[in-house]
């Protein structure tokens, strides 16, 4: 196993040892002390496990296609921005715009995301156990959203396919966002991902497949119509 | 961008608080954000209820001139020579809290287009200048600074000139200890200007910022409460703020409803800290508290 110890240097060095290790045939790196430095593992392309000692800055595992990201504290901004595929988890909060615009691969967040939560989605699934804040979902043009806890305001607002489940309260929906009644398939998919990403001590009290709220685009705004000018004057 | 960062200590135990160190330290993991200028607003033990004045002087190689000036105008106010010093760019002296601030503000100020008075208070005083962090502490030894609570910035401008005047934390001119630190910008500050001008307040500065602190100013002064004043800002302010906001017996932060802004805080038993980057909470205070991001209008306040 490949260790890289963060003290007393620079992200661009840190950045280097990394892909030095996976080109030396590292598969599974500790990054010790990460201290919420910012960038850290971007755009690793190979399947490899990243474990993070601690919380990240902005943009960790940007651009990534491929590999897996444990991060043991908080993230901040950005977090797993555009990723191709691979699977980014944090143990604890995440900061505005995690997921955002991601293509593929798993988010799977163990407390809370901040404002913009996967917005742009355009493929891939953002799994958040506890709350989430303003505007998530913003723009979504496919993927999944799921969060288990409450979402903030302007929830999916403006989506194209991104389809979004809530385990808690929706303070307010956005402009366009209709719930829907999941289906019996959306509640087993529930099931088997919440059983899947989440170890047993963060999923227990967390709410039952069913009992999610759907919400997916009303596609009003897909199309110009001026008979829904009202819609588009408060669409943001 | 600009760097915000707020400590405020819990344990009160301030004569061995570091809060000078600490906020040195948060303020040097954020000097790439605000390479312009630096500056701290610090709460410390208060002189048995006497007014701790800070004076900008200027850099023109006219200070010393001024600084006796200005002590000698003093004398009319009862400040006596030991209770005069100057450092660098500033004066700072210390007198009884039952003056009139008013005349004395203008008194001063009217003696040299160059002099401002920057901050007034029983426990605040705040110190700024052009250049990086680490410039501050060389020249003002901000790290020994004890203390309750205080703020910190390092500025990027974006509109504004690049002076001391302009730098952050501003103080409210006219309402003792009271001073805030801002990330963002306000986009009615020229409206709100207007408004403010035409009720005679004076404005030092082109940075939109300073409206910040002379809004909450003024809402103290109809009686509303810290709390009260931040929910207030959330609708009369537009545009992105991330704000941080000190008195002598409160410690909040208000964020704009669209959390354009970063604004990240920890709280354990021993203390609260804020940043707009977790790197500066994480540099300054060892240990496994949590952080995390505020959310879009979110109101905090804290009593000391």
């Amino acid at each position: 196993m490949g260790e890289v110890n963060c003290d007393g240097r620079s992200t661009r060095e840190i950045n280097a040892e990394i892909k030095q290790q996976i080109k030396h045939g590292a598969t599974d790196i500790l990054v010790r002390n990460p201290g919420a430095r910012h960038n850290l593992g971007v755009a690793v392309l190979e399947p490899v496990a990243i474990r993070l000692e601690g919380s990240v800055g902005y943009y960790c595992a940007g651009l990534i296609d491929g590999p897996s990201f444990d991060i043991a504290g908080s993230a901040g901004w950005g977090l797993a921005e555009s990723m191709m595929s691979g699977r980014v988890v944090v143990r604890r909060n995440a900061g505005n715009g995690a997921a955002a615009a991601i293509r593929g691969g798993t988010v799977v967040i163990h407390q809370d995301a901040a404002a913009r939560l996967g917005v742009s989605m355009k493929g891939g699934m953002v799994l958040v156990a506890g709350n989430c804040g303003y505007m998530a979902g913003f723009m979504g043009q496919k993927g999944t959203i799921i969060v288990c806890g409450d979402a903030g305001e302007a929830f999916a607002d403006s989506m194209y396919e991104t389809v979004c489940f809530v385990g808690g309260r929706i303070s307010e929906l956005g402009t366009d966002a209709v719930v829907e009644q999941p289906s019996a398939e959306d509640a087993e998919f529930l099931d088997s991902t919440l059983a899947q990403h989440l170890p047993s001590e963060v999923r227990k009290s967390k709410p039952a497949g069913r009992s999610f709220k759907k919400v997916v685009s009303g596609r009003k705004l897909w199309n110009f119509d001026k008979q829904e000018w009202k819609t588009w004057q408060e669409a943001l | 961008m600009c760097g915000i960062v707020g400590f405020l200590d819990k344990t009160h135990n301030h004569e061995h608080s570091a809060l000078g160190r600490i906020l040195l330290d948060m303020l040097r993991a954020l000097a790439c954000r605000g390479p312009d200028s630096a500056g701290v607003a610090l709460f410390g033990p208060s002189t048995n209820g006497r007014l701790v004045v800070k004076v900008k002087l200027g850099n023109d190689g006219e200070s010393g001139s001024r600084a006796q000036r200005l002590s000698g105008l003093l004398k009319s106010f009862g400040v006596g020579g030991n209770e005069f010093s100057t450092i660098a760019a500033y004066a700072r002296f210390v007198l009884d809290g039952g003056i009139d601030l008013t005349n004395l503000i203008d008194s001063i100020e009217s003696s040299d287009k160059e002099i401002e008075v920057v901050s007034v208070g029983r426990n605040l005083e705040i110190v700024k200048q052009v250049g990086s962090p680490a410039n501050l502490e060389k020249t003002y030894g901000i790290s020994q600074f004890r203390g309750t609570h205080g703020l910190g910035h390092t500025r990027l401008s974006t509109e504004s000139r690049v002076d001391l005047s302009h730098s952050q934390p501003f103080w409210s001119h006219g309402r003792p200890d009271l001073a805030i630190v801002h990330n963002g910008h306000i986009t009615n500050y020229h409206k709100l200007r207007r408004l403010y001008q035409q009720h005679s307040v004076r404005f030092y500065t082109e940075n939109d910022s300073e409206v910040v602190a002379i809004y909450l100013s003024d809402q103290l002064s109809k009686g509303r409460s810290l709390e009260e004043s931040l929910h207030a800002m959330l609708r009369e302010l537009d545009g992105s703020f991330s704000c941080l906001v000190a008195t002598a017996t409160e410690f909040g932060f208000v964020k704009d409803p669209f959390a354009l802004k970063p604004l990240l805080w920890a709280e354990t038993d021993g203390f609260v800290a804020v940043a707009n980057e977790e790197i500066a909470i994480r540099s300054a205070l060892p240990g496994g508290y949590q952080v995390r991001e505020a959310e879009a209008k979110e109101v905090r306040v804290w009593e000391r």
